[in-house]
């Protein structure tokens, strides 16, 4: 693994010294002020966009001054424009003595909640490119940007990777302020931060970082932020780009970030402990430091009662290794272990399998490709398609190829139970990390059996417990165990026995729950017939 | 540092390819002997080696998988050598798989071999890593291994599963057999205060039409196995049989009892009442008296009445103490004759011998020599108590009305 | 010394896992017939004796390993040639703890595939585990206790529901006389697998809270050490003296003999599972020491830069010590003990603690004149 590593920092300090980038860059220097002349100020512009056809001028005549408002069509809201800037701007008597032309249309003309002064060129651009409206006034060398900030954008919507059957319903959408209000709207204390950044040379993505202080350990979110300004790209089109450049470890299937669509679910871990990342452009916020155990918890685990999210937990659990050795437990039974296969099953299947010419290995091969494939086929496709393609892919794994002889009917079982096990898996990122890792495994079991599937875990145990996430040791709290940290791994308490935040991430105010909250019956047996009797 | 990781990636690299797949076998390429029958050999060798292959397809309910086989479920092969890897090997010649041991639940040996001495064989079972030393040893009684392991036989597909099963019901509804495997049969071999025995199966009918088709296709199977008596074997060699009565007193005293049924005459009508018992526990202690080996032995058993054909009051406890005398006495002399049978055979399968080895383990180091004399001049007391618990779904039998 | 520190319960369990290890699998005082498991607890006893003597060097020098401390002990040159017998004696155990396993996957399930193909494989896993440092062995230790304790009590419940135990197997208690016990716990019981724990002395500065060593170390020699004993005894229940005599790995035909509800059976892969896991975590252990001591002894920066070629130093070493399984165990038995166990398990600890004790005392009335 070190060797691609050295290579890829060798490369990275070349790239470093290439001239080329900077061509990418935004060439405007930040220094550069704006010019008094304000025509001059929009030819620069006009030639600074290359004329773009969504750049709006409008020309305005404040008395008898001169001046033009500038935006972006499309990014900006219409009708704020129209009515708290344009209108306001032409009905105003301007008076006639002397006066600070700027300060006037600053403080009394434009009518929006959030208004600025630029001076430089950097900012001016920045602005009008977020959706801003820039007003530029003949005769001054600043500009007023005012917040118009608009336009189409999707609304909250259902989520759709991550489904529940009871909780909120809302997911977040593309719109950076939309999502950090969703989150805002669940946690209304002041100690909900919200930390700002813009990474991506060319994009400009906004990014926010937000986490509870107080309960968030601060060298994490330290941490978080040098990881974040480290980043030097062209783009960053979602928070994929930021999770694949802060994340520890490349060389690993395993996610060790966590990424979510919904509100409620980094809301929780906000109050956790954890910090949540949010990138303009991406239904999909980050949070970290992530832990294995982490990807088995669904929303549902806290909504429904503690016993049946335990046990659906350990299900899910379960469902993982199925996924992960299914297939490599049935070559390795049926090639190397056919004592371990009670006689009955074991000479049905020598009967199911007298007429297929494969080895099971390949036999396995080729029904798990199959199945990727038209699994992957099914995610692309339109949707009035896919219905068709996944009957015909039923019939191909199911009925056809049973058919054919080409594979045993056990095998289809296998597949089928291992894709579905796989499903069952709450976050898509760790249930394609055990589909990566089944395939190594089926490997091993073809080469050693059994032998080989252990040392195929063993192998994973040791990469599992080598990873880390910011910082904190990716399998814990198991390894290294911590005994009070166990409320929520395998077994959901019950919510107020839920009593402290996961230590190993949370730093301060570890205490979630107050005193005696198990609920109870009231103490004297029937209250109504105390009552009663005390009312007589 | 780079080098070193270089010859690591190869290694991981070049290991598979010089790996091939040593002990990579499909399903396909496994004759799964389900049964192994060995006689005393008839040609030059010692030993004829029987071998019961399952037919997958013919086994399985072929929907899709198998090309839906008529043919029996299994075939036999036979072949013959001086020991049983010999023999084995030599099969493959005949057999185009490889056979595979690991599914064998029964092996059946002839009674000529037995009486010969079985030892011979019982290392090669024993050492096998494939071959489960839990698998059930039973002796064909006046036959070959032969012919049982070549009858197939309705109920149950498999004819293996035919005798596992028989042998099972029995020992639970009879008390007459009890199923042995080689370990419990290595076992007593070994020890020096025990000998084992091993269930005798026979076979009704003739073996010619017990392999044809016809035994599975009609009502009246032509040839049927039959499970049958309880074989002493003394150093390794089969001494004689118990029957009947005599099994069930060995049983009884070996503390395998699970259930059985005790009948005995009532007003004159034979085998008028029945009775069931079905929790049983034996203890022995063996000690020595008047310098000969003493056997205290205690049964205690609780039975039901399963059968009334007479008039009697079961309603009484008077009555109901005399049967529960009844039903005692009737074990303790079925123990009684068992005892004395199998001292004639001086196979002390009771393991009286290593009673005496853990309780007075520096006695045992003085008579353990001449155990085989000692035990067959051994005496005993037997004290059999027997509990009535309850009668089925009826009070009085109909009997009793009758006479009205 | 690579910069880890673990906690206390990670040491437990690596000392249980490495503890039990293969000694459950192999190393069982056959000849003592019924009574081997009074040798077992006997070896016990006598090896957290044995444990203090380790501990009280440990507390002389609470943050060097074995091999670093020998040098200050009895001098540079001695010491580090000490030091260096030392290492190969990690080195030499790992080989034959590898040479074990691979013996037992050869003779049971993998009957034709070759030794050193599975004792590579197996290397290559540990190999990996030593490059990503001392503390990923722990936690992984900690992972796989769960399942050894998980998969050992199930086995244990399907053992007795079986209804294979057989008490009365253990009767007559204590047949064989005393010395042939005391022998046989010299020779086997307390060499192999207490007194390995002098492993330890290279990982004890790791613990991350010296105090509690004692405790920890012992309350692990302890549990495993029943937990040996309890092995002892059903096997010897189950199998009945003869067979047990008889059976180089009485754990598995112990475990084949499961037959429950007729399709609880076969059970073989459980014994596997421990197997590999037991293998795994002990080969780590010494051979992280020995990787430990080398890079210690030889000043690399490094310690990563040499487990590659011990790794197949070691793989090498399993394969060359004996050219078959009886020689293996004959060695295992008859040599290792008297001339590897007993000079560096119990002699030189002793005379390093004599000498430790004495020099120190000299050095504390030294500054009590001062």
């Amino acid at each position: 693994m070190s060797i691609l590593t050295k290579m890829l920092k060798k490369k990275q300090v070349q790239r470093k010294n290439d001239n080329f980038r900077q061509k990418l860059d935004h060439s405007i220097p930040g220094e550069l002020l704006i010019h008094k002349d304000y025509q001059e100020n929009i030819s620069r512009i006009k030639g600074e966009l290359g004329n773009s056809a969504d750049l709006g001028i409008r020309e305005l005549k404040i008395g008898p001054y001169q001046g033009a408002l500038l935006f972006i069509d499309g990014l900006v809201d219409g009708k704020g424009i129209n009515e708290f800037i344009l209108e306001t701007l032409m009905d105003k008597k301007v008076p006639i003595e002397e006066f600070d032309l700027f300060q006037f249309v600053l403080d009394q003309t434009v009518a929006l909640g959030s208004v600025s002064t630029i001076t430089n060129w950097n900012e001016l651009f920045d602005k009008l490119l977020s959706g801003c409206s820039i007003i530029l006034l003949n005769g001054c060398n600043k500009a007023i940007s005012g917040e118009t900030r608009g336009g189409e954008t999707r609304s909250i919507a259902e989520p759709t990777q991550q489904l529940s059957i009871r909780g909120p319903k809302d997911a977040f959408t593309e719109t950076l302020r939309t999502n950090t209000a969703l989150i805002r709207r669940r946690i209304k204390s002041p100690n909900l931060w919200i930390e700002s950044m813009k990474i991506g040379r060319v994009t400009q993505t906004d990014i926010a970082i937000m986490y509870v202080k107080g309960i968030a350990d601060e060298e994490i979110v330290n941490e978080v932020k040098q990881r974040l300004n480290r980043i030097d790209i062209d783009a960053i089109l979602d928070s994929g780009y930021v999770e694949q450049l802060i994340e520890e470890q490349t060389f690993t299937s395993f996610p060790t970030t966590y990424h979510t669509e919904r509100p409620d679910v980094v809301s929780s871990q906000l109050l956790e402990g954890r910090i949540a990342i949010v990138a303009d452009g991406s239904p999909f916020v980050l949070t970290v430091p992530a832990v294995f155990v982490q990807f088995f918890q669904a929303p549902d685990d806290y909504y429904s009662r503690f016993d049946l999210s335990t046990s659906v937990r350990m299900l899910r659990i379960l469902a993982f290794f199925i996924a992960l050795i299914g297939p490599s437990l049935y070559i390795a039974a049926t090639t190397f272990h056919q004592e371990m296969i009670p006689t009955t099953l074991a000479i049905a299947i020598a009967a199911q399998r007298e007429n297929v010419p494969f080895p099971a290995f390949v036999e396995a091969l080729i029904m798990e490709v199959t199945f990727e494939i038209l699994r992957e086929a099914g995610l692309r496709l339109p949707r009035a398609v896919g219905q068709a393609v996944s009957i015909v892919g039923a019939l191909v794994i199911g009925q056809a190829a049973v058919q054919a002889s080409i594979v045993s009917p056990v095998m289809v079982i296998v597949v089928s139970i291992t894709a579905i096990a796989n499903f069952s898996t709450p976050v898509f990122a760790m249930a394609i990390s055990a589909r990566l890792l089944r395939f190594a495994l089926m490997a091993l079991a073809a080469l050693v059996g059994f032998f080989g599937i252990m040392l195929g875990l063993i192998v994973m145990a040791i990469h599992l417990c080598s990873l880390r996430s910011f910082g904190v040791p990716y399998m814990s709290p198991v390894a290294p165990f911590s005994g009070e940290n166990q409320q929520d791994v395998f077994i959901r308490y019950p919510i107020w026995a839920l009593k402290y935040r996961p230590r190993h991430i949370a730093r301060g105010n570890i205490v979630r729950t107050g005193e005696n909250q198990k609920p109870a019956p009231p103490k004297h047996g029937n209250s109504h017939e105390s009552d009663d009797t005390k009312g007589n | 540092m780079n080098s070193f990781i270089r010859i690591f990636m190869l290694l991981i690299i070049v290991i598979p390819l010089l790996g091939g797949c040593w002990n990579q076998r499909e399903l396909t390429d496994l004759a799964f002997v389900m049964a192994l029958g060995i006689d005393k050999g008839t040609g030059n060798e010692k030993y004829d080696v029987t071998f019961q292959v399952v037919v997958p397809a013919n086994v399985a309910s072929s929907q899709n998988g198998g090309s839906g086989g008529q043919g029996p479920p299994v075939v036999v092969y036979k072949s013959s050598g001086n020991n049983l890897t010999e023999a084995s090997r030599r099969a493959t010649k005949k057999i185009p798989r490889e056979l595979y041991y690991s599914h064998t639940s029964i092996v059946v040996i002839g009674e000529d071999l037995a009486r010969e001495g079985i030892l011979g064989v019982l290392d090669a079972l024993d050492r096998d890593p494939e071959f489960r030393t839990t698998t059930v040893v039973i002796i064909a009684k006046d036959r070959k291994a032969e012919d049982l392991i070549s009858v197939i036989t309705n109920l149950d597909k498999l004819p293996m599963n035919r005798f596992i099963k028989t042998l099972e019901a029995t020992e639970a509804m009879l008390g007459e057999n009890i199923k042995v495997t080689i370990d419990d049969l290595l076992q007593g071999i070994t020890s020096s205060g025990k000998e084992p025995v091993i269930s005798g199966f026979i076979m009704e009918g003739s073996t010619e039409k017990g392999t044809s088709p016809q035994n599975i296709n009609t009502t009246k199977p032509p040839a049927m196995i039959t499970a049958d008596g309880l074989a002493v074997i003394r150093k390794g060699k089969l001494a004689g049989w118990l029957d009947y009565n005599n099994a069930r007193g060995a049983v009884w005293l070996m503390n395998k009892m699970q259930g059985t049924d005790i009948d005995f005459n009532w007003n004159g009508i034979k085998d008028a009442v029945s009775t069931t018992p079905f929790l049983s526990n034996t203890k022995v202690a063996v000690s020595i008296k008047n310098g000969k080996p003493f056997a205290n032995i205690n049964i205690e058993t609780a039975f039901k009445l399963s059968e009334i054909n007479t008039d009697f009051d079961n309603e009484d406890p008077k009555k109901i103490e005399v049967l529960e005398n009844r039903v005692s006495a009737q074990i303790k002399s079925e123990v009684e004759s068992a005892i004395k049978q199998v001292q004639e055979y001086k196979a002390d399968i009771f393991g009286f011998g290593e009673n005496i080895h853990r309780n007075h383990p520096k006695i045992w180091g003085e008579i353990k020599h001449d155990w085989g004399n000692q035990f067959a001049n051994m005496d005993y007391q037997i004290n059999v108590k027997s509990y009535y618990r309850e009668s089925g779904l009826r009070g009085k039998p109909f009997w009793s009305d009758l006479k009205k | 010394m690579e910069k880890a520190k673990i906690s206390a319960k990670q040491l437990f369990v690596l000392v249980v896992l490495f503890e039990m290890g293969s000694a459950i699998l192999v190393g069982f005082p056959l000849n003592l017939k019924q009574d081997a498991w009074v040798a077992v607890l006997l070896g016990m006893a006598m090896g957290v004796g044995l444990f203090f003597v380790y501990y009280r060097l440990f507390l002389y020098f609470p943050d060097l390993p074995l091999t670093s401390y020998l040098e200050k002990i009895i001098g540079k040159w001695p010491g580090r040639i000490m030091a260096y017998f030392y290492i190969l004696y990690f080195a030499y155990l790992a080989a034959r703890v590898l040479r074990d396993f691979g013996e037992l996957l050869t003779s049971t399930i993998y009957t034709h595939t070759p030794l050193f193909f599975l004792m590579s494989l197996m290397i290559i896993t540990n190999a990996y585990a030593i490059q990503k440092g001392f503390e990923v062995i722990a936690r992984v230790g900690e992972l796989f206790f769960v399942v050894v304790y998980l998969m050992a009590i199930g086995g244990f419940f399907l053992i007795i529901f079986s209804g294979l135990i057989h008490l009365e197997n253990l009767k007559p208690v204590l047949e064989s006389d005393w010395i042939q016990i005391l022998k046989t716990t010299f020779k086997g019981t307390l060499t192999f697998p207490f007194g390995e724990m002098v492993v330890f002395t290279m990982l004890l500065p790791y613990l991350n809270q010296a105090k509690k060593a004692k405790l920890v170390c012992i309350s692990g020699m302890i549990l495993s050490g029943i937990n040996f004993t309890i092995a002892t005894i059903i096997n010897i229940t189950t199998l009945g003296i003869d067979l047990f005599m008889r059976s180089p790995y009485p754990l598995l035909s112990t475990i084949s003999r499961i037959q429950l509800f007729n399709f609880i059976e076969r059970l073989d892969v459980l014994f596997m599972i421990y197997l590999m896991i037991a293998g795994f975590i002990k080969v780590a252990i010494f051979y992280y020491a020995a990787v430990a001591g080398t890079a210690s002894l030889f000043q690399f920066k490094d310690y990563r830069t040499i487990s590659l070629p011990i790794g197949i130093l070691i793989l090498l070493t399993a394969l060359m010590i004996a050219s078959n399984y009886t020689e293996h165990i004959r060695e295992g038995l008859d040599i290792v003990p008297i001339y590897l166990h007993w000079p560096l398990q119990i002699i030189v600890p002793c005379l390093l603690l004599v000498i430790a004790f004495f020099r120190n005392r000299r050095k504390q009335s030294k500054e009590a004149a001062s």
